[in-house]
């Protein structure tokens, strides 16, 4: 078992700011790995790769750069537990690393700073991390296996793609989380479409809602009893969008969905009742009673 | 009748990777996962890209242009056998959308939001109460300054 890993953890914002349960699950859950997580301060939103990157690319990236800029000033990798934040730095490293044109207008901005990036320090994702320390290393902190619970996995978009940046897993048939579910104790059912959108970044509200809704449709077919994500804006969306799928949609799915960091924090034996839950849209009732909580 | 520009595909920002639509020999492998095709009679990327190799995009960079349902999964990317990246063809039409005070309103005021406050969402007090109840420290605050420093 990996130990006394240490990284600067960005927070972003949905998870802070909106979703503050699954940043006390991760902190609890990968301190009991030996995972020390260092806050800092001046880090700005990633910013997100979907509204700002299509507003205006230059910007997008210097924002990232400069983010990236002050986590290498701190003189260690970075953790992040959202996929846009994964997406954003990790595509800015990526094109910092290319040096293309964007990239050097951006760097001349960050001097005014005193900042600059040489691509030192990377960026992790929680999911990437955990699988270094291995399917042994988890199972070891698991004091209460999530025996007879059965979980969808949902990946999002931007873990997984595009491939040879994020290079996390195989794009179409990825099998890392659903081993790290599985370490948990629990039992994964594959359904149709696994890798698919969670629908969130499209523009058209009932149509994001009937991609995630036929998401949630496929995986309540294979028999899941909840969802598992990495990522706060495909929480969001399998959580508060089952409010809004059962009044627009008029479909009632009701599968509680959870960070994966919650999967665990509950699994290494942290009290349900102590992690927030009850600020979920979805009852995780439900999905609690099939563990015996 | 609509005039093509065949320039038009120089516009699009080869940072990103989207400037190699020459290669796209418009095979759909593109069009079958993407869920805004699936979603969106008039999108399809293989048409996307086609109608910016030609340069015949204003409808494509217009308001309300349908490129905004794009979710970015990244799927044609992934999917396309000539490294065309049908997604970044549709982000740098995006770019250029915005650039000419085209882009939707939610996407640019989400934009300008980030760099006002370094934030996409505002803290709030209703928040704060929330992580004091849960044990975690006061968010961490933004140095919103230092982007428009940069930025302005």
């Amino acid at each position: 078992m990996a130990q006394n890993q240490e990284y600067t953890l960005f927070l972003g914002c949905m998870i802070p700011l909106r979703h503050p349960q699954i940043e006390l699950a991760s902190r609890k859950s990968l301190g009991a790995l030996g995972i020390t997580l260092k806050d800092a301060e001046g880090f700005t939103c990633c910013p997100e790769p979907w509204n700002f990157k299509g507003a205006g690319l230059e910007s997008w990236l210097t924002v990232a750069l400069r983010n990236l800029a002050v986590g290498e000033k701190k003189g260690r990798d970075m953790l992040v537990l959202c996929n846009g934040c994964y997406a954003t730095l990790t595509e800015a490293a990526h094109l910092a690393a290319c040096n293309g044109e964007a990239v050097k207008g951006a760097m001349d901005k960050l001097k005014s700073l005193k900042l600059s990036y040489s691509g030192k320090s990377s960026v992790r994702h929680v999911a990437s991390v955990l699988q270094d320390i291995g399917v042994d290393g988890i199972s070891g902190s698991v004091r209460r296996p999530l025996k007879g619970l059965k979980v969808a996995v949902h990946h999002g978009c931007h873990l997984l793609r595009p491939s040879e940046v994020m290079g996390f897993d195989d794009p179409f048939e990825p099998s890392v989380l659903e081993g790290l579910v599985e370490s948990l104790g629990a039992e994964v059912v594959r359904y149709e479409g696994y890798t698919d959108c969670c629908g969130n970044a499209t523009r058209d509200t009932e149509a994001s809602l009937r991609i995630g809704s036929e998401k949630i449709a496929a995986m309540k077919k294979a028999g899941a009893d909840c969802i598992a994500v990495v990522c706060p804006a495909c929480f969001e969306q399998f959580d508060l969008g089952q409010v809004e799928m059962k009044r627009r949609l008029k479909v009632d799915h009701r599968l509680p969905a959870f960070h994966y960091c919650q999967l665990l924090a509950i699994a290494q034996g942290e009290d349900p009742e102590s992690l927030g839950l009850d600020r979920h849209r979805i009852d995780v009732k439900p999905a609690l009673v099939k563990i015996g909580k | 009748m609509l005039k093509a520009d065949p320039g038009f595909k120089k516009t699009l920002s080869p940072v990103e990777g989207a400037g190699k639509l020459s290669y796209c020999y418009q095979c759909s492998a593109c069009v079958a996962e993407c869920p805004a095709a699936h979603n969106f009679n008039d999108f399809n990327p293989r048409e996307i890209v086609l109608a910016s190799l030609i340069g015949v995009a204003d409808y494509l960079t217009a308001k309300d242009s349908v490129i905004w349902q794009c979710t970015t999964c990244y799927k044609c990317y992934e999917r396309c056998p000539q490294g065309t990246h049908p997604v970044e063809v549709i982000n740098a039409l995006k770019n250029i959308s915005c650039a000419a005070g085209n882009g939707p309103e939610e996407v640019t005021s989400s934009r300008d939001n980030v760099l006002a406050n370094g934030s996409l969402i505002s803290p709030s007090e209703a928040i704060e109460k929330r992580r004091q109840e849960l044990g975690l420290d006061k968010a961490p605050v933004a140095p919103a300054g230092e982007l428009k420093k940069i930025l302005e």
